[in-house]
């Protein structure tokens, strides 16, 4: 993994925190906790928090470690969290996903209340789906309560949760793109302006979202101190749970249905479905992996024989309902090897924030030990028009092992694709294929799938 | 109407003062039903558990 490193050898996630920062050693992350955040760090060991969110799976274990700080003059302690697999970011997640992570922030809060504790964060890059759950990876994300304080959290809150959920349920599922964009959240005047009308009849929305966008315009500039006010523990306890009951009522329903079946509307026989799952499993046990990833895996039915081998998987599709239909598949199956999320291939997740240092795009979260590219090679060829050479520099650059299916133009699914187009692909054959892989890679194995005009190839990169 | 954030204008405010008025109006509500379950009480109905005190969370 090429996490990005700042000139001081501290990820630059982190920069922003006076509270400390994460930083490398051969490989192993370590954060460092600073001496400024020492009594926050003794409340949250000591007053059984820590225990507690760690038991129930919403917090990432560490332990303390004996690793030199980073910047010694102003280190407490260094702690070894344990490391994530795959760090996903929230424009990549599917409703269901993104109202997990919001449930679990709120959650979090309310147990940190009793023990007399807040966060001070409520930002949805600091949750990561670990083991199949929705996890707070950011330890110095807690501050002592002290009563009369407002939840300072709250703006973020809403700008990073309640906004594009509300978006995503009530207006269009692909607003979740916004944050792509805004990566501070969705500001709540857009968000206000986008919602329907009818939104200000739902009272969660009419305060959380429409009246504090309207009040952040009429205040903007104001100093608040001077008007005084504070917030007993009661009253942060109802705005805390007036923003769990407007989150669970937001709902939305993949393709209008529980579980649409996208198989039926594939070519595929019977026969040629079982052999390709054979092909992968058998492949998947050979190889041993650490990671996979299931590129353009359509509701995950080959991620999961990926997962069901022992190989934790990333499961990605462009389409919203796919990755909502798997993510909750992921959830009755209890699956903890099994990752949903949303990409596009033909536009991946770009690196974005501060110096484009931030949040790391898709490619330099890899390369995957192994990737699958099934049934996808005939979308980016002739869908998006681009020529097997540069296919193959994509995916030699993506992973070290490649399972590939070539669908050749007599395929039905092909000819779908090319009646509405000029044929501009001549060399888009299996010869062709062949001879632009072979420029990067070894090719292994070479199998015609039962019953299909197709072939699955394993190969290596060179 | 603007379309680029304002650069001296801080939106922190607004949403601390909203957050406030939001809160007391809620909080009052948290108190009503507590003061409700407690009545309830006396005629021998049980409060319901709070799921943040279990330690699985769905």
């Amino acid at each position: 993994m090429t996490t990005q490193l700042n000139n001081h050898g501290q990820l630059s996630a982190s920069f922003r925190d006076p509270s400390g920062f994460l930083f490398s050693v051969n490989g192993v992350l370590y954060r460092q906790v600073n001496r400024k955040y020492e009594n926050e760090y003794v409340r949250l060991m000591e007053s059984g928090l820590y225990e507690k969110l760690v038991k129930a799976g919403v917090l990432i274990p560490h332990s303390e470690a004996d690793e030199a700080a980073a910047e010694s003059d102003v280190s407490y302690k260094v702690i070894q969290p344990e490391r994530v697999p795959f760090i996903s970011y929230p424009y990549e997640w599917s409703f269901g996903q993104l109202k997990e992570a919001a449930l679990t922030t709120l959650s979090i809060q309310k147990r940190a209340l009793k023990l007399g504790m807040s966060l001070k964060d409520a930002s949805a890059y600091n949750i990561q789906f670990v083991r199949g759950k929705a996890t707070l990876i950011d330890t110095l994300s807690f501050e002592i309560y002290k009563e009369g304080q407002p939840w300072v959290a709250y703006r973020q809150f809403c700008q990073h949760f309640l906004a594009p959920l509300a978006l995503m349920a009530l207006k269009d599922v692909r607003l979740n793109q916004l944050l792509r964009v805004y990566i501070d959240g969705v500001p709540l005047d857009l968000a206000s302006e986008l919602l329907p009308w009818n939104t200000r009849f739902n009272f969660g929305l009419l305060t959380h979202i429409h009246l504090h966008a309207g009040a952040q315009k009429k205040y903007a500039g104001e100093e608040v101190k001077s008007r005084g006010g504070s917030m007993s523990l009661q009253a942060m306890t109802g705005l805390i749970e007036s923003l769990v009951s407007t989150i669970k009522k937001l709902e939305w329903k993949p393709g209008g249905t529980e579980w649409g079946n996208y198989y039926d509307i594939t070519n595929y026989s019977d026969a040629a479905f079982e052999h390709k799952k054979k092909l992968v499993g058998e492949w998947t046990k050979r190889l041993q992996p650490n990671l996979a990833w299931d590129l353009g895996a359509n509701n995950g039915v080959f991620s999961r024989v990926v997962s069901e081998s022992g190989t934790p998987v990333i499961s990605f599709d462009i389409d919203p309902t796919a990755v909502e239909q798997n993510y909750r598949q992921v959830k009755t199956e209890k699956n903890e090897r099994l990752l949903p999320l949303l990409l596009d291939l033909t536009n991946p997740s770009p690196s974005i924030g501060w110096a484009n240092r931030e949040r790391d795009s898709f490619g330099e979260r890899g390369p995957a030990d192994l990737a699958l590219a099934l049934a996808v090679i005939h979308h980016l060829a002739i869908s998006n028009n681009v020529p097997l050479p540069q296919l193959a520099d994509f995916f030699a650059e993506t992973a070290r092992w490649l399972v590939i299916e070539f669908v050749p133009k007599s395929d039905s699914q092909v000819k779908k694709l090319l009646a509405s187009r000029e044929d501009i692909f001549p060399t888009y054959t299996r010869e062709g294929f062949e001879a632009a892989f072979r420029d990067r890679f070894e090719i292994h194995e070479a199998v015609d799938v039962n019953e299909s005009e197709r072939t699955l190839y394993l190969m290596e990169v060179l | 109407m603007h379309f680029a954030p304002l650069p001296y204008l801080d939106p922190g405010s607004g949403s601390f003062l909203i957050q406030l008025l939001i809160a007391a109006a809620l909080g009052m509500g948290i108190a009503l039903r507590a003061s409700w379950s407690r009545i309830k009480g006396w005629f021998g109905s049980k409060p319901k558990a709070d799921e943040d005190d279990d330690d699985t969370i769905k």
